[in-house]
């Protein structure tokens, strides 16, 4: 038996590169699903090939569907080049990352499926030296979720051995309400410490929304302008061309609220009103978070129908294609009042943000593919410049630019050459293409590593889960009662209903225009 | 110096006054805008200043390529300096250009600028005078020094003073010289005021990162307080080896500094082979041995580090790239443990690549300067 240490690695220290994890093993529950060869694989190739992964990284696949370790590292293999689009200079790679992929094939509500996959940790403990260190992924539909955890539970591969680690991400939807959200938290908890789940929620692992950060605090122009004094209201766009596309029976169950709005969107909220952390660390970032989420006031009855809007796609034409209804999607009832759109207007009851609306807006089937963060400040007090072009003066707007194009612009008015005062509106933007050439790292790239290396901070806590779901569960309730009174309809390819224009225009506000 | 600077992207290289650069470049950026035939907006960018030294004009049109092809991850305002200290007649010259790049659909055209000046004989002298002035306020400011040993005159100390990082490549210098020692003593001069960084250290730190990595896992932890040779090889009739030669001491002095060896003497057993350094570690002595080989396949690049630690206990720990040039092999072997072997890419940037990632970090290498005063140990001993 080889001799082991704790000793720390000199030669680690100081090199000027990204850090790599320790030696692990990967077990991916939900192997032969979609986001296992469309996301996880691919992305962990990547990190092996840069290098980014210790020298003995596994990964082990589990799943019912039979296959042995060569036929799950071929299908592997074909997942990679296909979404990574690899030439043939790459075989020698991908074979090498393949070596390191396994795969175990039972029933995951059994027990003897933990048996058999402990029989394999340990066996890649001794030949791989992963060092007991494991991180287990659970990408199967969410009602498998609880039955994995309690039997990783049982059969003791929860609690990490002396000097290594062992974490968990649990892939979003976490829970489909309060109630199940608080459920699963309490049965994921009853195993695993809060320090050792994950829960993945991928846009937080963009590159523009981590630099939100980085843009709101590590700059001294910004933050003495970030509140209520000059910013008249905050706009979240979250738009996808794309329709329900094959997964309709998921999506006639979750509906765009729980799909986009509970996670995504309250997310990017919560980072562009938290307060400063003390430190960049996953406590503090995950802290203030929290306490956004606590102080976003919740809705009377009266007030959801006033404060939101939620709408379904009919047929109409996307990128010169004409697309069917959402009813007339595959899986999809013909009757369905499933929302494909939403809009709502939420208020922060804290001191920065008092009277501040923060309106968001998401959608399926809308005119392009477009995630952005509009940032608008007060108008100037007094207009000094009459008949200048200034009657109709544009306010300053702030925009981050989440995808597809990351970056930053910021719209100021400026002076038109010539000797007439005419004003206009001018943009000046950032763009992580133009600035630093090299496009940033997929999310899923982002996560993972973050999550082997032990940084949570990008991560979804319980506390801001169950907030989330606090805030979103009395409207779906109002929606569920009112049934297909209110939903209203929008052309796929458009940007959405008109009652969603009147949400923001009764306030004398329009949508950006993203 | 026409000839000089072909036409990158917007407009040819012109030579403009001296005294009104500034100007100059004012008129280059309203041409650029005014251009009816440009397909979409220009955008100018810049994130830092690039001074960029160089010896010949023959270096200066190398640079400008280079510079093109940096500025597409570095949007900046580059300043080639030509000097010709000896040369029979004195006098400044300039040129301004710009490097574009294509957008994709939709989007700007970014450019950077360019400006290229020579200075011949005595006003040399005048130089800073023209350079500094033109350095972009509050951006860093990063001096490449692109030549064969880092031997700044004494006039250039008014730039060194503005520069906040100083990049050489000792690649470029030739073998046999004091360069090495000469900037680690200058390093030790200007220590915490200036950030040194040498492009070929860049190119090892992936070597570097994966022969850590090698050592990460607790069971092969121990190995590396019981090293007791390291076996360097380089490809012989390479192009690269005066790189290659330079950076296999660079390792060894990594290795030294990291893991507390103290070194002991050198010698050399060949003499058309490199000298063998011994070290003393915790646990005795530690032999760096560095050669040639033939390959079958040459490629330039073919590159092979050994760590073996004998004894009882045996161990060995190898990282090589082979004749493709861009996958290097790894395998530990351990007592009690199955080999474990990989695969990863590990291809040789080239000079604007390298260039980029430098230009990126940007930040003090400790690493670096303590592995730079060990090789000044190295080459005295």
């Amino acid at each position: 038996m080889a001799e082991t240490t704790t000793l720390s690695n000199p030669l680690r220290e100081g090199i000027r590169i990204h850090s790599t994890p320790e030696p692990c093993a990967m077990v991916i529950f939900g192997a032969s699903g979609d986001l296992t060869k469309r996301k996880l694989i691919p992305a962990l190739f990547y990190l092996s090939r840069e290098r980014m992964l210790p020298a003995g990284f596994s990964v082990i696949g589990c799943g019912r569907t039979p296959a042995t370790d060569d036929s799950f590292r071929d299908e592997m293999g074909e997942a990679v080049k296909n979404y990574l689009k690899l030439s043939s200079e790459s075989d020698e790679l991908l074979e090498s990352f393949s070596k390191g992929i396994y795969y175990v094939a039972n029933d995951f509500s059994k027990p003897e499926a933990y048996s058999q996959l402990k029989i394999v940790l340990d066996r890649l403990d001794r030949e791989r030296g992963t060092s007991g260190n494991r991180l287990f992924y659970l990408a199967t539909p969410p009602s498998f979720f609880p039955v994995i955890v309690k039997h990783l539970g049982a059969a003791g591969l929860a609690k990490p051995r002396p000097e290594s680690w062992t974490r968990i991400i649990i892939e979003k939807p976490f829970g489909r309400d309060l109630a199940n959200a608080r459920e699963l938290n309490r049965t994921v908890t009853e195993v695993f410490s809060e320090e050792q789940i994950y829960r993945i929620d991928h846009y937080l692992g963009k590159e523009t929304v981590q630099n939100l950060l980085v843009f709101r605090y590590a700059n001294g122009i910004f933050e003495p302008f970030w509140n209520r004094r000059y910013i008249n209201h905050v706009q979240l766009s979250v738009a996808e061309d794309l329709g329900v596309e094959n997964r309709g029976s998921y999506y006639e169950e979750a509906g765009l609220m729980r799909d986009m709005i509970q996670n995504h969107v309250l997310q990017l909220l919560s980072l562009v009103a938290m307060e400063p952390p003390a430190t960049f660390d996953a406590t503090s970032v995950r802290d203030e978070k929290a306490k956004v989420l606590r102080a976003i006031r919740p809705f009377t009855a009266e007030q959801i129908d006033e404060f939101t809007v939620r709408a379904q796609y009919v047929a109409g034409w996307v990128g010169g294609k004409k697309v069917p209804a959402y009813r007339g999607e595959a899986k999809v009832s013909p009757t369905s009042v499933t929302e494909t759109y939403a809009a709502v207007k939420f208020y922060i009851d804290n001191w920065r943000w008092a009277d501040v609306p923060f309106y968001l807006r998401s959608g399926k089937r809308l005119a392009k593919r477009v995630s952005e963060i509009s940032i608008q400040f007060r108008r100037v007090p007094h207009l000094l410049f009459k008949g200048a072009g200034s009657d109709g003066l544009e306010p300053n707007v702030l925009s981050v630019n989440v995808q597809p194009n990351e970056g930053i612009s910021l719209k100021f008015c400026a002076k038109l050459p010539g000797a007439t005062m005419q004003i206009r509106p001018v943009q000046m933007m950032f763009r992580y293409g133009e600035s630093f050439g090299a496009p940033p790292p997929t999310a899923y790239e982002t996560l993972l590593l973050d999550c082997m290396l032990g940084d949570a901070t990008l991560f979804n806590r319980s506390d801001a889960v169950e907030l989330s779901w606090e805030l979103v569960d009395p409207i779906l309730a109002r929606w569920r009662e009112e049934g297909s009174k209110g939903l209203a309809t929008y052309a796929a390819g458009s940007w959405g209903p008109a009652e969603a224009d009147a949400l923001i225009e009764r306030d004398g506000r329009q949508w950006q225009r993203v | 110096m026409a000839g000089i600077i072909e036409p990158v992207g917007l407009g040819e290289a012109r030579p403009v006054d001296v005294s009104n650069l500034e100007a100059e470049l004012s008129a280059l950026w309203r041409t650029a805008a005014e251009d009816p035939t440009a397909e979409s907006a220009v955008t100018r960018a810049c994130t830092l200043t690039l001074l960029i030294y160089v010896e010949s004009d023959e270096a200066a049109y190398e640079v400008t390529n280079l510079v093109a092809e940096v500025t597409r991850q570095n949007p900046c305002r580059a300043i080639i300096m030509t000097l010709e200290p000896h040369a029979a007649s004195s006098g400044l010259e300039a040129w301004v250009s710009a490097h574009c790049h294509l957008p994709v659909a939709g989007e700007k055209q970014v450019c950077s600028e360019q400006i290229t000046i020579r200075a011949r004989g005595e006003a040399g002298r005048g130089l800073p005078s023209v350079v500094l002035p033109l350095t972009v306020s509050g951006l860093p400011i990063f001096l490449w020094w692109r030549a064969a040993g880092f031997s700044p005159p004494v006039y250039f100390d008014d730039i060194l003073r503005v520069t906040q990082h100083v990049i050489v490549d000792s690649a470029r210098f030739s073998p046999g010289t004091t360069h090495l020692q000469d900037l680690a003593a200058w390093l030790h001069k200007v220590a915490g005021k200036i950030q040194l960084t040498d492009l070929n250290w860049n190119r090892i730190t992936p070597w570097r990162q994966l022969i850590a990595q090698g050592f990460d896992s607790p069971e092969r932890r121990p190995y590396l307080d019981r090293l007791t040779r390291v076996r360097i090889e380089y490809e012989q009739d390479s192009a690269r080896l005066v790189t290659q030669r330079a950076q296999g001491l660079l390792l060894s002095a990594w290795l030294a500094s990291r893991l507390g060896w103290h070194l002991l003497r050198c010698e050399r057993k060949d003499a058309s082979q490199p000298r063998t350094f011994y070290f003393k570690s915790a646990n005795g002595t530690v032999v760096v041995e560095r050669s040639f080989r033939r390959v079958d396949n040459p490629c330039g690049v073919c590159f092979t580090i050994e760590l073996i630690a004998e004894g009882a206990s045996a161990a060995r720990f190898s990282f090589s790239r082979g004749p493709d040039g861009k996958v290097v092999k790894t395998l530990a072997e351990v007592p009690g443990l199955a080999p474990i072997g990989r695969s990863v890419r590990l291809e040789v940037l080239d000079e604007a690549e390298i260039l980029n990632e430098e230009l990126k970090l940007g930040v003090r290498d400790r690493l670096y300067e303590e592995a730079l005063s060990m090789v000044a140990r190295m080459i005295s001993s």
